[in-house]
């Protein structure tokens, strides 16, 4: 203090800054957020809102007051009052509810707490309750003497059974059950045991006759019978007091240096028939402790030994008594062996429970024991245990063998193997009415052929047979139309159970009326006809292909079903009828057949044997091949002929570099080419020399291209902090340049948790749909099922997206409001035309969902949203306003709202006049049917060139045609879908789900965050294409007030 | 001139013969080898230059011949190479391969053991919370480091021997004062455990490689307790971090090993394909060794990104354990889950050299910055001190 300061008095308390407080909260703040989470929490500090760590004073805790800034105290509210330690020891306090009680409270609570006669078995009312019982028992049953009977003549039992059990167990009367040793039995021993000196050394001047009761302050006596007494007149009297049992040990103690006292001959009978004569629960102890020491006794050790490193008095078998039979069993095998091996029970009873912990060092008692501290370094030895155990059996085996007759011994070994296992108190049965019965094995049929044939392609096979409807006209209503080819579909994929099952599900609604032979009947039969058809064919040739393995000769056809490609044209328009949509149905199952990797392109069919000549060779070129396609890498350790030249061996490895090239030429060629026209050229002799230097190096070059995948190198920009440039000394590149626009990726990653994992489809793969599938139909026309599906995928996408997303990107937009005015103009009459195909739509994905479900046993939610298809198509709209940029986008966008838009439009637009004006925007998606296509094309020719934009970050093969990919990959993968049951209910739960997942995002397997990566990625997709162009973004926006619109409407 | 002659044996060795043979004139082979040997005669060993001088040779060659000779057929060509028998085992003979010392006194296991600046000192960091500093020459325990709340998984020493850095199962990054041994300075703001840390060169920033999928540098000279960057386009846990004057490598589960440019402020983005468990650069800063999980170690080169080589042989699989390379780098040293320790030839990829070192996973391998030295540390709790 100045001195200054002494003149001036204060009053109050003094205003604080107010930049203080900020500071303060501020770090507080901060604080919270890095130190409560980082800290243990003993190290933890308690501070208030602003910041301020309260001083309480110096001796009432410091900083913190009380336990841990609580009221309360270690031990509970009330804290401990002082008890002098002299007089009496400080006890743990009892506390109970009366302790927290005021008077008025507890006399309150006097009536409601409190023993309440029904339960009092023990007590007077016991008694009293059960005659009262009885009596209204009688009165109730018909007796064959009329009237009541009168009390005296029958009186129930007054003690129950349990009464009787604790009385033979040597309970009494009025005396708690569970520890009526607490204080008093100390009390007695130790009376028990002055006694017990006392008389001895009495007993040592002067014997006292044998007959003299002693009484023991427990108040039951032993009473040495009389002819024991008299067998052992000239002896020492010996005299055993066996205090009551509350560890045996020290009883143990008593009684042997009682007996050690006398040092005269005794014998062990003695002792076990004064413990005969004890109450039952006490002999077992008894008995158990004169077992154990028996042998010693006879062997005359006279000292006492410790076998184990318990202190006095402790019983390691206090609460489990069947194991002391065990360890007994088992020290006098020991003995018997003379084997010190030391029982591995008692460690496995005592060691430590939680086994996995990390040796030499805990945790503090604070911490909370997780996943974190297990000792990952330590090997599951959990079973050694019972090794050791499995060890000592043939030992025993041994010894006892030496004995003369083998039937005892094998007698013996049974006995002893059984007593292992059995608890005290009871025995084993010499004869067990169990006797095993063994049956013999079935008889199998010897039509039986050990194959599972499943029933499905069977069904679809069988149907071939039957007859062709007769070729109907699909109805006018294009709507009842597309219904039934989906339903027909269906069918014909799952079976008829389906159809019943819709049946069923949809008798009421008159758009189902064909199942039932209603209007389009006919049509439908033809459409499941027709499907079957396909389904048998394809199950065929399946099935062909599986059987004969050895078919010498591909035809075309089944090798390009090998491969993955489009059947001709020709033969699909054979199968079916002409209609448009079956040629799109043919296709679609086409598509989705590109996709099943070729299982048996690693295996080299007979032809493909480039050096038959020379098998060394031959082989050495198959391991080339199996190193080639499956490592992806080459591999370097080129190790199979060691023998060769360093050239030579070069120059083999060209070669086979030229035929597995030509190789795989031959089997990715048109269908017009020969398979064997490669080889043949290869076969010509054609051999690469170092002088062909230009050849190898050509397909050098390729191969690289096509086998590296790993490592691969990518670029992208990356802004360091200026502060760290300014720290590694270093000029920032980005010094005075703007903030570069956030990378997308990143941030949606950050956001989204995209494992990346989407590289999966490969880049021949897609390349192979690029080449086969016409472009003009490849997003554009979907059957029905897909849609469903796609419905499903849409809704888990939208419904997974976290809001904040859209801030984060859209957030600086100002001029979307006029975009957004365009748009909603023009959407209005889309809107209309929209309703029937989007209802149609809902119904049927409505259906196949809930069918779906049944089968799989899920619920599903009854009502789909459905109002994100017109989100969707309100998409379409936009390349009103904007150009060749946005038309790129909307054809990667293709979604299922958007399809069936375009179908049912394309439809009309053959049957209807085209529409009037205002409602251009849908020749415009005709338009786009046909844009999006080349649109695919060029996007590929850029993936193939590996052309990059440096700023955006996708690895993903990003087109439209790769997401039809993943649209068929979600088909197979759909039923995972389900069951993980994050889809079941698509609401806001889901949302929540998601936010737990990524709370628990470490314990996320691997397949979650695989699904998870697709789904997003596609997304981010979308969002990263789209970012140029502005319109859309505007639908974007629109598309999330879709969303919202329709959680209102869900609510 | 037995100069010559003894280069023309290690160019046979090397292989290089298929490049001769694209060298169409003897006039061009006589002047490649004689360039050769003027790369040979640096003072590095022969194998450790191996690489480069295909390299070399062939940028050379084709500035010669005006043909593009790509560079790419160097890895292949280094598959192909045959060092000499006895020139490798004249090197592999100065592997440290004797034990010198044990460290004992870690409760547990240890999880990394580094020498400090200038190899006279190590420091070693385990699951029971401390951080130990020895004379690993003379086998003894100087001091202890305390204050982590849980396993300390990584420890990094500035180049002036003066601070520590280490990480670990807290999310903390502490900054140790080496001579007291306080703490002067506690990061934190990862959201996970910390896997790995290291001073850049001035000592004026730490790097840390986190569960949390990111990379944060923190700034040791101001106060404030924000990382001054955080990298976070890692897609899985960053689990080693290395750095050079200026950049910053990160190694990942999700397979890749990210170089941060500050320079030009560029990403570059090498995918391997498999979890990337430790990346540690070789002396001449050209590659990057990057031990994966499934159980091999490649070399990178690192201006290109290709892969060099791949060492193969030993256990790795589910433990985060370190490699490294030897002073000269012509060997490549990782551990095994089994505990024995690998000796890989740099160039042929071969195991020259395997001992069992420890009786459980070894954990950590550090190469004394100048002398044929080398500290493992093992889950078994012990340090022990390897010399030739």
């Amino acid at each position: 203090m100045d001195s200054d300061e002494e003149d001036y008095v204060f009053f109050g308390t003094p205003i604080e800054r107010e930049e203080e407080i900020t500071n303060r909260r501020k770090k507080a703040a901060a604080e919270a957020s890095g130190n409560l989470r980082a800290l243990p929490p003993w190290k933890q500090e308690v501070r208030d809102e602003e910041g301020r760590r309260r001083f309480h004073g110096a001796f009432t805790g410091g900083f913190s007051a009380g336990y841990f800034n609580t009221v309360g105290t270690k031990e509970g509210w009330a804290p401990q009052s002082f008890t002098s330690s002299r007089k009496n020891r400080a006890e743990v306090k009892q506390q109970s509810i009366f302790n927290f009680l005021d008077e008025d409270e507890k006399a309150e609570l006097e009536g409601t707490l409190g023993t309440s006669s029904q339960f009092d078995t023990f007590g007077f009312t016991a008694a009293e309750h059960a005659r009262k019982q009885a009596d209204k028992e009688q009165k109730q049953r018909p007796s064959a003497i009329p009237g009541p009977i009168p009390d005296e003549l029958v009186l129930p039992a007054s003690e129950s059974i349990g009464v009787k059990l604790l009385l033979k167990m040597g309970w009494r009367h009025g005396r708690a059950i569970n520890d009526s040793r607490a204080s008093s039995l100390y009390d007695a021993r130790r009376e028990a045991r002055k006694a017990l000196l006392a008389f001895a050394s009495e007993d040592a001047k002067a014997p006292c006759p044998a007959d003299e009761p002693v009484e023991e302050p427990e108040s039951f006596t032993v009473q040495p019978s009389d002819d024991d007494a008299r067998s052992s007149q000239s002896l020492p009297k010996v005299v055993y007091l066996i205090t009551l049992i509350g560890d045996e040990e020290n009883l143990f103690h008593d009684v042997e240096s009682t007996i050690m006292r006398y040092e005269g001959p005794y014998d062990a009978a003695e002792i076990s028939d004064l413990v005969q004569q004890l109450p039952m629960a006490k002999t077992e102890v008894m008995e158990d402790v004169v077992n154990a020491k028996e042998a010693r006794f006879r062997r005359g050790i006279r000292y006492k030994r410790f076998l184990d490193l318990h202190g006095l008095g402790y019983d390691p078998f206090k609460h489990a008594p069947e194991f002391r039979e065990k360890k007994r069993l088992h020290l006098l095998n020991d003995k018997q062996r003379g084997d010190r091996k030391t029982m591995s029970i008692k460690d496995s009873l005592f060691g430590s429970k939680s086994g996995k912990a990390a040796p030499g060092f805990g945790i503090g008692a604070l911490e909370e024991y997780d996943a974190e501290d297990e000792d990952i370094y330590a090997a599951g030895y959990d079973f050694e245990e019972t090794c050791i155990e499995d060890d000592e059996e043939p030992s025993r085996l041994g010894i006892e063998s030496k004995q003369p007759s083998r039937l005892s011994i094998e007698s013996k070994q049974k006995v002893v193997a059984r007593d292992q296992g059995v608890l005290p108190g009871f025995k084993v049965a010499s004869v067990s009415d169990y006797q095993l019965e063994r049956f013999d094995p079935p008889v199998i049929p010897k039509d039986f052929a050990p194959h599972h044939k499943f029933p499905g392609p069977l069904e679809t096979l069988k149907k071939l047979d039957v007859p062709s409807p007769p070729e109907v006209p699909p109805p006018d209503d294009s709507n009842l139309k597309l219904l039934i080819e989906g339903v027909a579909k269906l069918v014909a994929r799952c079976g008829k159970l389906f159809e019943d099952l819709s049946r069923k599900k949809n008798q009421s609604n008159p758009l189902f009326s064909f199942l039932s032979g209603g209007n389009g009947h006919d049509y439908y039969e033809r459409r499941l006809w027709e499907e079957h058809q396909k389904f048998g064919v394809q199950a065929k040739l399946l099935l062909d292909g599986k059987l004969s393995p050895s078919m010498q000769k591909m035809t075309a056809e089944s090798r390009g079903k090998l491969l993955g490609e489009k059947p001709l044209e020709r033969s699909s328009r054979e199968t079916t009828s002409s209609s448009v949509a079956s040629g799109e149905f043919q296709l679609q199952f086409n598509l989705s057949d590109t996709f099943k990797k070729p299982d048996s392109f690693s295996k080299l069919p007979d032809v493909a044997k480039p050096f038959k000549d020379d098998p060394a060779k031959q082989e050495r070129f198959e391991q080339f091949l199996k190193e080639k396609y499956e490592g992806g890498l080459r591999s370097t350790g080129y190790t199979v002929a060691s023998n060769m030249s360093e050239a030579a061996r070069a120059r083999e490895k060209l070669d086979f570099e030229a035929a597995a090239e030509a190789i795989e030429k031959g089997k990715r060629g048109k269908e017009s080419m020969v398979s064997t026209q490669p080889l043949d050229f290869l076969a010509s002799g054609m051999q690469f020399t170092s002088g062909g230097l230009e050849q190898v190096e050509n397909g050098h070059a390729e191969d690289l291209v096509t086998k590296k995948m790993y490592p691969r190198r990518e670029e992208f920009q990356w802004r360091p902090a200026p502060v760290l440039c300014k720290r590694f000394d270093l000029i920032d590149p980005f010094m005075g340049k703007p903030p570069p626009a956030p990378r997308a990726r990143s941030k949606i990653d950050s956001l989204l948790f995209i494992p990346d994992s989407v590289k999966v489809a490969k880049p021949e793969e897609v390349a192979i749909t690029n080449r086969d599938v016409p472009a003009a139909q490849t997003g554009a026309q979907m059957t029905i099922e897909d849609v469903a599906e796609e419905e499903i995928e849409i809704v888990a996408e939208n419904v997974e997206r976290p809001v904040d997303l859209y801030k984060a990107i859209f957030s600086d937009d100002s001029d979307d409001d006029v975009e957004d005015l365009n748009t909603k103009k023009v959407e209005d009459p889309e809107k209309k035309t929209e309703v029937a195909t989007t209802a149609l739509n809902r119904l049927i994905a409505d259906d196949f969902l809930e069918s779906l479900g049944k089968e799989l046993g899920f619920e599903v939610p009854p009502d789909t949203p459905y109002s994100t298809n017109k989100a969707n198509a309100l998409r379409i709209e936009t390349p009103n306003s904007d150009s060749g940029n946005a038309k790129f986008s909307t054809g990667t966008y293709l979604n299922p709202g958007n399809e069936t838009a375009q179908d049912g439009d394309s439809q009309k637009n053959k049957s209807i006049p085209v529409r009037s004006g205002g409602y251009n925007s849908s020749k415009h998606t005709v338009g786009l049917l046909n844009m999006s296509g080349k649109v695919n094309e060029d996007k590929f020719a850029q993936e193939d060139k590996k052309v990059k934009s440096p700023s955006s970050r996708q690895r993903n093969w990003s087109s439209s045609s790769s997401s039809d990919d993943e649209r068929s990959r979600k088909h197979s993968k759909r039923h995972r879908h389900r069951s993980s049951g994050s889809y079941s209910d698509p609401s806001s739960d889901d949302r929540e789900h998601y936010r737990s997942r990524s709370k628990g995002k470490r314990e996320r397997s691997s397949r979650e965050k695989s699904s998870h990566s697709r789904k997003h990625s596609k997304h981010h997709k979308h969002r990263s294409r789209d970012s140029p162009s502005r319109s859309h973004r505007g639908s974007e926006r629109e598309h999330s007030e879709a969303r919202k619109e329709k959680r209102k409407r869900r609510d | 001139m037995p100069c010559v002659t003894w280069n023309c044996r290690a160019t046979r060795a090397m292989g290089v013969e298929i490049l001769w043979k694209n060298l169409e004139s003897v006039m061009n082979r006589l002047i490649l080898v004689v360039n050769l040997t003027v790369l040979l005669s640096l003072n590095y060993t022969l194998t450790a230059w191996i690489p480069r001088v295909y390299w070399k040779a062939a940028h050379w060659a084709q500035g010669l011949k005006g043909r593009m000779l790509k560079t790419k057929v160097a890895p292949s060509l280094a598959g192909l190479a045959r060092p000499d028998k006895n020139k490798s085992n004249m090197s592999s003979s100065e592997l440290p391969r004797k034990e010198a010392n044990v460290l004992k006194g870690h409760e547990g296991a240890v999880l990394a053991a580094r020498f400090n600046s200038d190899g006279n000192y190590c420091l070693s960091c385990g699951k029971d919370r401390t951080i130990r500093l020895w004379n690993p020459h003379r086998g003894i325990h100087i001091k202890n480091y305390k204050s982590h709340g849980r396993e300390v998984r990584d420890v990094h020493v500035t180049p002036d021997n003066s601070k520590l850095c280490s990480c670990g199962g807290d999310r903390q990054i502490f900054y140790w004062d080496v001579s007291t041994g306080r703490v002067i300075r506690k990061f934190r703001g990862h959201d996970g455990e910390v896997n790995a840390v290291k001073f850049n060169e001035y000592a004026s920033v730490v790097v840390s490689a986190g569960y949390d999928r990111s990379l944060r540098a923190w700034d040791c000279r101001s106060h404030s307790t924000e990382p001054i960057q955080i990298i976070d386009s890692f897609l899985d846990t960053v689990m080693s971090v290395c750095l050079t004057k200026t950049e910053i490598i990160g190694g990942s589960v999700d397979g890749t090993v990210r170089t941060f440019d500050i320079r030009i402020g560029r990403e570059i983005s090498d995918d391997l394909g498999q979890p990337v468990n430790c990346i540690s650069m070789s002396n001449d800063g050209n590659c990057i060794l990057a031990s994966c999980l499934d159980s091999s170690i490649r070399l990178l080169d690192r201006s290109t990104g290709e892969l060099l080589q791949e060492y193969k042989g030993h256990a790795c699989k589910s433990y985060k354990m370190d490699c490294c390379l030897t002073n000269s780098d012509a060997h490549v040293i990782g551990g095994s889950e089994d505990g024995s320790i690998f000796f890989w030839d740099l160039v042929d990829a071969s195991v020259v050299s395997k001992f069992r070192a420890h009786s459980s996973v070894v954990t950590s391998v550090s190469y004394h910055p100048k002398d044929n030295c080398m500290i493992t540390s093992s889950v078994d709790g012990s340090v022990r001190v390897w010399k030739t």
